[in-house]
C-alpha cells in the first residue's frame, strides 16, 4: 500500500471516530508514531476508549489540523 | 536610473559595490584602478605589523567546467609597512574623495595596539574602519583574526577599545568559523560597533594531490588550512547575513560578503539585510571590470521594479526568513512534468526512485512511446526532480490548494499539548 493510501485509511478512521461522536482524550507520541485515544462522549452511556496509532506523517498533520479547526 | 548610493553607518559610497579586504586592495595602484572601473568603495587589505608570506598561496575548486567555484588562500595581511599603505590611502582618497575607503585593521588584542593603529590610520582620511576578526589562517595562530573573533568577550572588548578613540564608523568583520555568528555579532554591537560585515573565509583544505600526496596548495611539501571563499560559500554567507538581520539585538547595518559574483547575488544579500556588499573572488577571477555589469544590472533591476533607490530594498526579504517551526506544514507543492518539453532522459525518475519518494512512473502511451508522470498524491514536493532535470521548464513545482488550514509545527505542538499524556512507553 502506498503511503498516500495508508494516510487515506488513517484519515478515514479519524473522521469515522469524530463522526460517531468520539472525542480525543489523549495524544501520545513516541518512536512508533502518534497514539490517539478516543472516547465516546459522556452522554452515550458507558465510556469506550479506542486507541488509534497514526503511522503516516500526513495523518499526524491531519489530526492536529482537526484540533485547530475545532478550536 | 535608480539612485545606487548607499549610506552604511555613515559611510557613503556612490554604489553598493565595494572590494573586500584582500589581494585586490593591496595597493593604491589597484584601488585607484578599481575606482576608475566603477567600484564604489574598497576595504584596504588588512593593515597591521607587516607579515611574511609563503609561496604558493592560492588554490581553486573547479567543478564540472565551472572555474573557481570555490577559492582557497593562505595569504596573510599586508606585507608592507604601515607608512607605505597610509601614503597610498591618502593619495587615493585625495583623487577619489567621493569613494569609500575603509581600512581593515588587525593587531594583537591589546588596548594600546588598537589605539595606536586607529589614530594613525584615521589621520590620513579613511571613511571608516573594519576590524578583521575573521582571517582563519596564519594570523589566528598568533592570537589574531579568527582566533579572537571566535571569543565573544574578545570581540566586544577589542571593539570597545577601538571605539574609545575612533572618529570614523567602525565595522566589525566576523568569522564564519563559529557555531552561531549572531553571538559574536551581538558582542560586536555590545562593544559599540557601528556595523558588522560577514563573512570572512571558512577553514578549508582544497585537496590532496593523488600522486605526490601533497596538500593543495603546498609549500615545499607541507600544507596548512586556508580560508575558503567564492561562489560555493554564498549560501553560507547569505544565511549568516539573514540570521543577523532578523536578530533584534543586532541593530546595526550589515556589509554582506561571501561569493557575490554578479548583481543578482548582490540584490539577494541586500534583500536579506545587507546595506552594501563586498566582493573579492569574482574580481580576482575576472578583473575589476565586472563591476560595470553589476552596476548596469542593478540599475535595470531597480528600474524594472519601479524602485528609485537601492536603500529602499535593504532588508525587504528579512521578514520572510523565519524558523522551521514557523513554516506551514499544510502548504503543498507537487512536481508536474511537461511532456512537451521533457526529453525522457529519466534523470528525475532515477533520482526519485533511488533517493526520494518513488513517485515518478515511466509509462508508455498508446503509440508505445515512453513518457514520465508524477503520481501527485505520493509526491512530497521535495524539488529533487526539478533540481536534477537538465531541461528548463520540463518539471514545474505546482502549488496544490489544500482543504486544511495553515498549521506550523509550533501551532501543531500547541494544539495537541492539552491532550499530551505522560506515558513512558507504549
Amino acid at each position: 500500500m502506498s503511503e498516500h493510501m495508508q494516510y487515506l485509511e488513517e484519515k478515514r478512521k479519524i473522521d469515522s471516530y469524530f463522526d460517531k461522536g468520539y472525542q480525543i482524550v489523549s495524544i501520545f507520541e513516541n518512536l512508533s508514531g502518534t497514539f490517539v485515544d478516543f472516547v465516546t462522549s459522556h452522554d452515550a452511556g458507558e465510556r469506550e476508549i479506542v486507541e488509534l496509532q497514526l503511522l503516516t506523517a500526513e495523518a499526524r498533520k491531519y489530526i492536529a489540523s482537526k484540533l485547530i479547526v475545532a478550536n | 536610473m535608480a539612485d545606487l548610493r548607499i549610506n552604511l553607518a555613515g559611510i557613503k559610497s556612490p554604489n553598493p559595490f565595494w572590494l573586500a579586504s584582500a589581494p585586490p586592495t593591496n595597493s593604491g595602484y589597484q584601488v585607484q584602478r578599481a575606482f576608475d572601473a566603477g567600484w564604489g568603495g574598497a576595504v584596504w587589505k588588512t593593515l597591521g605589523e607587516p607579515i611574511i608570506n609563503t609561496t604558493s598561496r592560492f588554490a581553486a575548486l573547479s567543478f564540472n567546467g565551472q572555474r573557481v567555484a570555490g577559492f582557497n588562500n593562505i595569504e596573510l595581511i599586508t606585507d608592507r609597512p604601515l607608512e607605505v599603505n597610509l601614503k597610498e590611502i591618502y593619495e587615493t582618497k585625495k583623487r577619489f574623495p567621493n569613494h569609500a575607503i575603509i581600512a581593515s585593521l588587525m593587531v594583537e588584542p591589546k588596548q594600546e595596539k588598537w589605539h595606536e593603529i586607529v589614530k594613525r590610520v584615521e589621520e590620513v582620511g579613511v571613511d571608516g574602519l573594519e576590524l578583521n576578526f575573521g582571517c582563519p589562517h596564519g594570523m589566528a595562530e598568533r592570537g589574531m583574526g579568527a582566533a579572537s573573533g571566535q571569543v565573544p568577550e574578545l570581540v566586544e572588548k577589542q571593539t570597545y577599545w577601538v571605539k574609545e578613540v575612533a572618529k570614523t564608523p567602525v565595522i566589525v568583520k566576523l568569522t564564519p568559523n563559529i557555531t552561531d555568528i549572531t553571538v559574536t555579532a551581538e558582542a560586536a554591537v555590545q562593544g559599540g560597533a557601528d556595523a558588522v560585515s560577514m563573512i570572512n573565509t571558512i577553514n578549508s583544505l582544497m585537496g590532496v594531490d593523488l600522486d605526490t600526496w601533497n596538500t593543495i596548495p603546498h609549500v615545499a611539501g607541507k600544507g596548512a588550512h586556508g580560508g575558503y571563499c567564492g561562489p560555493a560559500v554564498k549560501p553560507i554567507a547569505l544565511n549568516m547575513v539573514g540570521e543577523c538581520a532578523r536578530n533584534p539585538l543586532i541593530n546595526v547595518p550589515i556589509s554582506g560578503i561571501g561569493g557575490i559574483s554578479n548583481w543578482q547575488d548582490a540584490v539577494e544579500f541586500i534583500l536579506m539585510g545587507a546595506t552594501g556588499v563586498q566582493v573579492c573572488t569574482a574580481a580576482m577571477h575576472h578583473g575589476f571590470s565586472i563591476v560595470e555589469d553589476m552596476i548596469d544590472g542593478l540599475n535595470n533591476y531597480l528600474d524594472e521594479k519601479g524602485i528609485t533607490s537601492i536603500m529602499d530594498i535593504v532588508g525587504k526579504a528579512v521578514p520572510k526568513y523565519s524558523d522551521w517551526g514557523d513554516l506551514d506544514l499544510n502548504y503543498k507543492v507537487v512536481a508536474r512534468i511537461n511532456n512537451d518539453v521533457c526529453i525522457n532522459c529519466n534523470k528525475c525518475h532515477i533520482s526519485c526512485e533511488d533517493t526520494s519518494h518513488q513517485c515518478i512512473d515511466m509509462l508508455k502511451n498508446e503509440k508505445g512511446e515512453p513518457y514520465l508522470k508524477v503520481r501527485e498524491e505520493d509526491c512530497v514536493g521535495c524539488n529533487l526532480c526539478a533540481i536534477v532535470c537538465p531541461v528548463e521548464g520540463a518539471i514545474n513545482m505546482v502549488e496544490m490548494k489544500q482543504p486544511l488550514p495553515s498549521m506550523t509545527w509550533n501551532e501543531r505542538q500547541s494544539s495537541i499539548a492539552r491532550f499530551k499524556m505522560d506515558k513512558v512507553a507504549k
